[in-house]
């Protein structure tokens, strides 16, 4: 029995001295050889420098499942957008400075008051397939009329089209076609608005007006996304679910054919930053927990490291008609005992910028004067303290859209931070996604954290579309009637300097109210190989990948 | 074979019908009855009552829902699983199949790996029985399964493609090497399982009479073992493959995420999250199937390896 | 946790009666291995239990100072700190605590009232009663588990709040309410696949006993239902109820554990190894962060083996074909 014992007592030994020892010999012995963490970099490697993915013309990245059909009018995420504006393209397009710039028109023209555009399209514009078909003035007319069409059931269409006279109506089933897209001739298409407006051109840049082919649509109604017609830089030549989406260059591209010959969306796989160490793929978006030690100068990927200030906007949502909200001394006190300073440098690594507004900084027309309320500890416990709910706090419950995700420490941070500075208990509470969007719907809620990222480049995505009381996007039911008076006086205002100034005076008193209470601003972080040249460093999602050239340096 | 086992099998699928007809009944109502549904998270913040309306009514969400039940059994017995809403383009069918066929491939090479190790492992802590060796083994493996897989994933990633840079972690099919540790985390586990059963059996065989007699001719202990006990010691093993296919099938949520493998378990994480309804409801009902062919599977082969055991007696 | 075959499958051994506790008793003691893992287990609960008493910081104590975050074991952070600066020695023993709770919760639940209860039910009454659980037992072992415990988690999880509040203001659970309630939840979706077993084994033991002469015997003299069952069915059951128990227990917990990985289990910030672990994972954290892993692996792997032994060991004593060869 005793020998017995003894053996057992070994196996146990051997066990843990196998799971425990075998992480630090080999991580002493690899520490020995080179002091560096990631001694074993793209540089030490021979096959990373000849042959490998540097050689050939494809470009592969990692991709995320497209959440809808590659339609341009069922878009509303990133992840199918992403693919949309390269397969497809629409009337006007976004340069990599955000320009607005022609696509299939050559050139528009602005008249009657802001309210009609004229466009004139380009004559060497054509299909991918389907006989080389030219696209006219018909062809963009089906697509925004297809959009229209109820019985699409476009989820976008009113939202960023919905100032075209008669789009509402054709919606709603009132009329047969959507009256204000007029065809004047093959190369010319007069577009008519309910009134004024000056972003209608950057709404255009959005994948719901983009064109369709309706020869395809109409022989295929159901399955033609599968294999889509488009005008765009690239055609989609494979999509395996959940594995891989390959789009092929599309050489006769009429702003300029792709340098590379193809895009393979990596959608599967592990570890992003070890599948780049590894020459899997040629760029990596890089997570907040391991920026510290990329940027550490003895890594030798912090060469390759690349960032730039992205457009979209992490805030919490505090609900002004549930207790204790409802007093803006509460909700000024939570703004004010957020110490993003410091959550910004320790935790994040500079992973974001601390938001001084709703709209993101390197959004064209911020308003620079707009600030938000500072981290201020005493006057935050001082606004407490004169509220009405100083002595009775209600219990208090953070709601978040967090499942299938490790929860964030930034959310925890935060929490401490209320605990700390007023004193007060927040609950966290992850919520399903769908059940999360109910409860913002339902207006069911005590405060929810949430972000925003632009479609298009004008602060009225973020203001006008979120803000304003009559806007079919306004899913906090934000409604001040001093608020609502400036946005429409910005909405139609067809001097852009004029009307970035009025965004930014509503945008000010949005944050002051603070039922919105803007946190980060988010930043692009990415390690990009070397031999690939020339991508843009697009905030936002634009067809950035015909620019690409993969290039040994 | 026996002349009842026919009937002994059709009666088994008889019953199968009314508790696939009870799971689908729970599901189905379980799934439309939870707070939100797929086209809060189709719409996201874009959300308006106006279209969401319209696309619940191109799904068919907006009737009541034992309507929508007898649609979808009726549409089931066509053969038609419905649509998902998360591919719109593509039929709940068109998605599964290639990803059950990724997870079972992938199950079933893990499987074989998994035997090998658990019978090599249980004979020979049986033969070392007495020994500080057969102790060994079997803690070993013990220890080995006590390992939460998101433990060792991380952890066999960092050795093999961070620290030792042999593999590559992006998913290549499976002629790429990239696909061994995968098989390997799935298939450590349920190594130690195999090997107690193993050890138990050969122990067992090890006392028969023809054992003894076949030791007293003078055979060597090596042929001994091979000739006779490992083929009657592991017979009863075709249980254990029986009980585990269920389980290959259905792949593994947690490898195939950590992995990126579109293999049907990641797919089911995915549906319940989003909530793809008719994905669920499909991956749910063919789970059910799996288990209850399993079972009758399991009950013919105790019936084909011990002719004593009664077809339709009661098990457990 | 295994792909292939349960390690301790409950059903794996047969059922037979054991008719001397003590012999039982004496042999689990001489077995060292299984001491050994009782005594891991022992301390593991009670660091638990006495959670706020061991602990030697407070878990929830956010330090966010340049330095003090992700710092590697120290005298004063034995087991380093996490991405917030908080003690991690702390943190483990707190989701110790979690998976403490979680699963006496779920033995209570689960095993005792469902398992042993409908079992008995079962094995004692006989007739359509039994027939009946059984088949419900028969549908829900049916049910793919982990699928259905994700779509009961990700449906429920939003309607629990207002009962977690009322339990704390309410009863004497206090600040423990709301872990207790989350835990209902998580154990709302483990327990209706987690009693089928044991009840399997619970009822084939009943239907045996039922029929030894004794037991047949008090029911002639006119002993009441509840005398029988707990004087004569429920000792002869115990053990074997005992051993199912065990075996499962590491799937259980383990189970708790898996939901909190993939962020569905307990809400932050409370402390549970699979949150601590997925905030450790991911190979490039290893390499650089190696504490923040093996703090919270190690001891909840050791816990599984601890339960596996143990399991290991009961079965053994209880397999007749192995015994005899000891």
């Amino acid at each position: 029995m005793s020998n017995r014992m003894l053996a057992l007592m070994m196996g146990i030994v051997a066990f843990l001295i196998l799971a425990v020892g075998v992480v630090f010999v080999i991580a002493l012995a690899g520490g020995s050889d080179d002091a560096s963490p990631a001694s074993n970099g793209s540089e030490n490697r021979p096959r990373s420098a000849s042959g490998g993915i540097c050689s050939g013309k494809s470009l592969i990245v990692p991709g995320s499942q497209p959440n809808t059909v590659l339609d341009p009018i069922q878009v509303v995420d990133v992840s199918t957008s992403e693919y949309v504006v390269e397969i497809f393209g629409g009337l006007v397009t976004l340069d990599p400075d955000l320009q607005v710039v022609g696509d299939v028109a050559e050139s528009w023209q602005v008249s009657n008051g802001g309210r009609t555009y004229t466009f004139r399209l380009r004559d060497n514009v054509v299909f991918h397939t389907g006989n080389q078909r030219r696209v006219t003035a018909e062809d963009v007319k089906y697509s925004i009329e297809r959009a229209a069409d109820p019985a699409n059931a476009s989820p976008t269409v009113v939202a960023y089209l919905g100032n075209i006279v008669g789009l509402k109506d054709r919606f709603q089933g009132r009329a047969p076609s959507v009256s204000g897209v007029k065809v004047i001739d093959e190369r010319t298409l007069q577009v008519d608005l309910i009134e004024p407006s000056d972003y209608f051109i950057f709404e255009l840049t959005y994948p719901v007006s983009f064109i369709v082919d309706r020869q395809q649509i109409e022989s295929d109604p159901r399955n033609w996304t599968r294999n889509p017609n488009g005008t765009g830089p690239f055609r989609l030549a494979e999509f395996k679910p959940a594995e891989r989406i390959r789009l092929v260059k599309n050489p006769r591209y009429h702003l300029g054919a792709p340098k590379v010959d193809e895009v393979i969306f990596q959608l599967g796989g592990g570890s992003l930053l070890t599948q780049y160490q590894n020459d899997e793929i040629h760029l990596t978006p890089l997570p907040a927990s391991l920026l510290d030690s990329i940027l550490d100068r003895s890594n030798p990927l912090s060469k390759d490291y690349r960032s730039y200030p992205g457009l979209a906007t992490f805030y919490f949502t505090l609900n002004p008609n549930k207790a204790p909200f409802d007093d803006p001394k509460v909700r000024q006190a939570f703004a004010m005992a957020i110490d993003r300073e410091t959550i910004r440098t320790v935790l994040l690594f500079d992973y974001y910028d601390v938001a001084q507004g709703i709209v993101p900084g390197a959004m064209p027309g911020r308003s620079s004067s707009v600030k938000t309320y500072p981290y201020d500890p005493q006057r935050a416990r001082q606004l407490l303290a004169e509220s009405k709910y100083a002595r009775n706090m209600p219990r208090i419950v953070l709601t978040y859209a967090g499942t299938g995700a490790a929860p964030g420490d930034l959310l925890v941070a935060i929490q401490e931070n209320w605990q700390q500075v007023l004193g007060v208990t927040v609950e966290l509470q992850a919520i399903d996604t769908a059940a999360f969007l109910r409860e913002q719907r339902q207006g069911n809620f005590q405060i929810q954290s949430e972000g925003w990222s632009a479609d298009y480049p004008d602060p009225e995505n973020f203001l006008g579309k979120l803000f304003a009381s009559d806007s079919p996007l306004n899913y906090t039911k934000y409604n001040n009637p001093e608020v609502d008076a400036l946005l429409k006086q910005a909405r139609v205002e067809t001097n852009r300097e004029r009307r970035y100034q009025l965004y930014g005076q509503a945008e000010q008193k949005i944050i002051d109210d603070a039922s919105i209470i803007p946190t980060f601003w988010s930043v692009e972080h990415m390690l990009v190989k070397p031999c690939v040249k020339g991508l843009p460093d697009a905030p936002m999602t634009i067809p950035k990948f015909r620019y690409v050239e993969i290039k040994e340096p | 074979m026996a002349p009842g086992l026919a009937g002994y099998i059709v009666r088994r699928l008889l019953w199968a019908i009314p508790v696939l007809f009870a799971i689908s009944v729970i599901v189905f109502y379980m799934l439309r009855l939870a707070p939100g549904d797929p086209v809060d998270s189709l719409l996201g913040q874009r959300y308006r009552e106006e279209e969401a309306a319209l696309i619940r009514k191109k799904y068919g969400y907006d009737q009541p829902i034992h309507i929508q039940y007898v649609k979808y059994i009726h549409n089931l017995l066509k053969g038609d699983l419905g649509v998902s809403t998360r591919h719109q383009s593509f039929t709940v069918t068109e998605i599964i199949i290639p990803k059950i066929w990724v997870s079972t491939r992938l199950g079933i090479i893990a499987l074989a790996v998994s035997f090998f190790l658990g019978i090599s492992a249980g004979i020979y802590a049986a033969i070392a029985r007495g020994t500080f060796l057969d102790p060994l083994t079997i803690s070993f493996w013990l220890a080995i399964d006590a390992v939460p897989i998101f433990v060792a994933v991380p952890f066999l990633q960092w050795l093999f493609a961070v620290r030792l840079d042999l593999i590559g972690l992006s998913w290549q099919g499976f002629t790429s090497p990239n696909i061994i540790l995968p098989i390997l985390v799935l298939a450590l586990p349920g190594t130690a399982g195999i090997a107690r059963f193993v050890r138990a059996s050969v122990l067992g065989v090890l006392r028969e009479d023809y054992v003894r007699t076949a030791r007293a001719k003078g055979l060597p202990e090596r042929i001994v073992i091979i000739r006779h006990v490992a083929r009657n010691a592991l017979l009863p093993l075709i249980t254990i493959i029986g009980l585990s296919l269920p389980g290959v099938a259905g792949g593994s949520l947690i490898v195939e995420q950590l992995f990126g493998i579109p293999g049907i378990g990641a797919e089911s994480f995915e549906a319940v999250l989003a909530p793809d309804f008719d994905v669920i409801l499909a991956l749910v009902l063919f789970g059910s199937v799996l288990f209850v062919l399993a079972n009758i599977l399991i009950d013919i082969l105790y019936a084909v390896i011990d002719p004593r055991i009664r077809l339709g007696a009661q098990r457990g | 946790m295994s792909t292939a075959v349960s390690t301790a499958d409950p059903l794996a051994f047969e059922t037979r009666a054991v008719s001397n506790r003590r012999r039982f008793l004496r042999q689990l003691l001489r077995k060292k291995l299984a001491m050994l893992a009782i005594a891991y287990l022992a301390i593991f609960y009670t660091c638990g239990i006495f959670a706020p008493l061991i602990a030697p910081h407070d878990p929830y104590q956010q330090n966010l100072t340049p330095g003090a975050t992700r710092q590697g074991p120290s005298a004063e952070h034995w087991l380093g700190t996490d991405a917030l600066g908080r003690d991690l020695a702390s943190r483990v023993i707190y989701a110790a605590r979690t998976t403490v709770v979680f699963t006496i919760v779920v033995l209570i639940s689960g095993s005792l009232v469902l398992g042993l209860g409908l079992g008995l039910l079962a094995g004692y009454r006989g007739g359509w009663i039994d027939t009946l659980i059984m088949r419900v037992g028969e549908v829900l072992a049916g049910l793919p588990t982990l699928l259905l415990m994700l779509a009961i988690t990700a449906a429920f999880r939003t309607r629990i709040n207002d009962v977690a509040f009322w339990l704390q203001d309410n009863t004497f659970l206090g600040n423990d309410a709301r872990t207790f309630v989350k835990f209902s939840i998580i154990v709302f979706a483990t327990v209706p696949f987690a009693w089928i077993g044991t009840s399997r084994i619970v009822r084939s033991q009943a239907l045996a006993i039922r029929e030894e002469t004794y037991v047949l015997a008090a029911e002639a003299m006119g002993a009441s239902p509840w005398r029988i069952i707990s004087r004569h069915i429920l000792p002869g059951v115990l053990p074997l109820f005992v051993v199912g128990v065990s075996a499962g227990m590491a799937g259980t917990a383990g189970a708790e554990v898996t939901l909190s990985f993939l962020g569905l289990g307990i809400d932050p910030p409370t402390a549970s190894f699979g949150s601590l672990i997925a905030a450790g994972a991911g190979p490039q954290t290893f390499e650089r962060y190696p504490h923040l892993l093996l703090a919270p692996a190690i001891p909840v792997t050791l816990f599984f083996f601890a339960w596996n032994l143990l399991g290991d060991a009961l079965v053994d004593l209880l397999e007749p074909r192995t015994q005899a060869l000891r």
